[in-house]
């Protein structure tokens, strides 16, 4: 199921936070992906403001996934069908950027959501998925196809293609956008004080979870949040003005870890445009000039030999189960 | 010496698809295919000539199968292809001339498209090479037999999908296990001069200026080493002839593991006796 032929020139993504960051900066949105390791209060209350909760989770064919929430065929916000597999990633998150009131975002995005306004689900999807500017915007980030591996009849490469789909409120009630459902499904509202609709949300993934057996389902949660940068950079900047040392050092160790992660996902994003090709020939010449090609070619050989006769005892083992 | 029911016969042994490969293993028991009709049926048959068993019997309807040579592999190897599914057969001539090859191959074609059609032997010696071309195919298509653009189309996907260009034999060696931190590292410390003639093939919008510690890093980071999975398959397909000798090697190189390896050895002697500096 690698999606290839109905294709329609989408790349398969990674699903990394750095990928999905690095496309909100090309769409002009002043938002960041974080990676949700937990959905308790006090992780949820240090990623506000919060704007949508992304779950996403390796499709099962067993699924039971058994619905909660009620179809909203009225629902009057943004929500597309999903059309392209390989489109998932960049799909859910515009169906997320496409509710969120008030949102900055370049002239390009401004103008693909107003043109799709008031469109059914199913040409939502198909608009977006023809939009070439967005298309190249989500291929920027998967290995370039030019390194002219296409047409040697090569099995894909299979990431298994993770299923996204999007919590968050809209007009006081909480939505889950699943771009292979039908329509929107609504979880009811939620009461505005406190954690307000995160706390509905934590309910209806913890819920939608519990629905399968440990360990049986594989999924990850993303953030999908204001970026903080600028806001670090800002406080702290009054903070030393004010003399405050003690408060502003707090700042900076925020401020160093969020740089650092940055820089991180800078780094892993110029690996992933790169057509490493040059570097891979460069360095078997460079290992060759230094005499040590021929030892690193045995020592390979004698790693696949391991590899090759584990798996047979492996192989035997399981065959006298 | 054929009964009424064979239509023809010819030494020829089978090879078999290496499981998870591109590769396709000669098979050295001495047989035959004979195409024989039987209750209005036609069937290609693969017969032992040691044992006098028919180990293959395969039916086959009218246009459903064409039998082509894989000009890609060395040797004449043959491969009965169908389209009604993806079952491939492969063949190899085991008669020592390679003379009547060809009128062997036009006459098993022709009863593949029409089982009524009728045998000729004794063809003249140049055979008549079919007017519209298969890109890579260097075939000559038998001269009674036309072949239809999508018979074209299906040759060219055959020979780009099922043997790659004369590959070489499958290699033991895999790129990811050569290109370790554990082979590389080392380099460092022991020719640090060459390090910098890796620069140039980092990533250009690094955020960082290049150095071995980059460099060190890079080469652990699962993009370089997904890269690296990619371009080893790529090469195991024995199809990256034209790709190679924009690195400036010969085309040779592209045809698999162990000729790219071989290639790259002797590109490194080559300009280590170009460089000024003092080898160890």
């Amino acid at each position: 199921m690698s999606g290839d032929d109905d294709s329609n020139g989408w790349q398969l993504t990674e699903s990394d936070p750095g990928v999905f960051s690095e496309l909100l900066k090309t769409l002009g949105v002043p938002l960041i992906v974080d990676d949700l390791y937990s959905l308790d209060s006090e992780s949820l209350a240090s990623l506000q403001p919060l704007h949508a909760l992304i779950f996403l989770f390796k499709w099962v064919s067993t699924s039971s996934d058994s619905m909660s929430g009620n179809y909203d065929p009225e629902f009057p916000g943004f929500f597309a069908h999903q059309v392209v597999n390989n489109a998932c990633a960049t799909l859910a998150v515009l169906n997320a950027l496409g509710n969120i009131p008030a949102l900055k975002s370049g002239s390009q995005l401004t103008q693909l959501l107003e043109f799709t306004n008031g469109m059914d689900p199913q040409t939502r999807g198909l608009v977006i998925t023809s939009s070439d500017w967005l298309r190249e915007a989500h291929n920027s980030l998967s290995p370039p196809s030019a390194i002219s591996l296409d047409g040697l009849g090569l099995p894909k490469q299979t990431e298994d293609a993770y299923h996204f789909v999007v919590y968050l409120p809209f007009m006081g009630f909480l939505y889950e956008l699943d771009g292979l459902k039908p329509h929107a499904v609504s979880h009811g509202s939620y009461n505005e004080t406190g954690e307000g609709w995160l706390s509905r949300a934590r309910e209806v993934i913890e819920n939608r979870i519990a629905t399968y057996p440990p360990g049986a389902l594989d999924f990850s949660l993303l953030a999908l949040r204001e970026d903080p940068l600028p806001l670090i950079q800002a406080e702290l900047a009054e903070l030393q003005a004010a003399g405050k040392q003690a408060e502003a050092a707090d700042l900076v160790v925020k401020l160093e870890s969020e740089t650092s992660k940055r820089n991180r996902w800078n780094f892993e994003n110029s690996l992933r445009r790169h057509n490493h090709v040059g570097l891979v020939h460069s360095l078997l010449v460079a290992l060759a000039k230094a005499g040590k090609l021929e030892s690193a070619k045995e020592r390979a050989k004698g790693i696949m030999k391991e590899r090759v006769s584990k798996a047979k005892s492996k192989g035997e083992a399981m065959d006298e189960s | 010496m054929a009964d009424s029911g064979t239509l023809l016969a010819f030494k020829a042994g089978r090879a078999f698809r290496r499981e998870g490969t591109n590769f396709v293993d000669p098979s050295p028991a001495k047989g035959a295919i004979l195409l024989r009709r039987e209750d209005d049926l036609l069937h290609l048959m693969w017969k032992n000539r040691t044992s006098n068993e028919v180990e293959e019997d395969l039916i086959l309807f009218p246009s459903d199968a064409t039998f082509l040579k894989v000009s890609q592999a060395p040797g004449r190897v043959y491969v009965l292809k169908f389209s009604s599914s993806n079952q491939r057969h492969f063949f190899w001539m085991q008669d020592a001339s390679s003379v009547r090859d060809e009128e062997f191959v036009n006459n098993v074609n022709g009863f593949l498209m029409d089982p009524d059609y009728e045998a000729s032997w004794g063809s003249s010696s140049q055979p008549s090479t079919s007017t519209s071309t298969a890109g890579a195919s260097q075939s000559s298509a038998p001269s009674n037999f036309q072949a239809t653009p999508e018979q074209l189309a299906q040759l060219q996907q055959l020979l780009t999908s099922a043997v790659g260009s004369g590959a070489a034999p499958p290699s033991n060696v895999s790129l990811n296990n050569i290109l370790t931190p554990a082979n590389i590292t080392p380099l460092f410390t022991s020719h640090p001069d060459l390090i910098p003639t890796l620069f140039p093939h980092l990533p250009p919008d690094l955020p960082m200026p290049p150095s071995p510690e980059v460099l060190q890093r890079i080469i652990s980071s699962p993009q370089f080493r997904s890269a690296v999975s990619s371009f080893d398959q790529a090469l195991r397909t024995g199809l990256l002839g034209g790709l190679v000798r924009g690195l400036g090697l010969p085309e040779e190189a592209g045809t698999g593991i162990e000729p790219f390896l071989r290639a790259i050895q002797s590109q490194a002697e080559s300009e280590r006796g170009e460089d000024t500096m003092d080898t160890d």
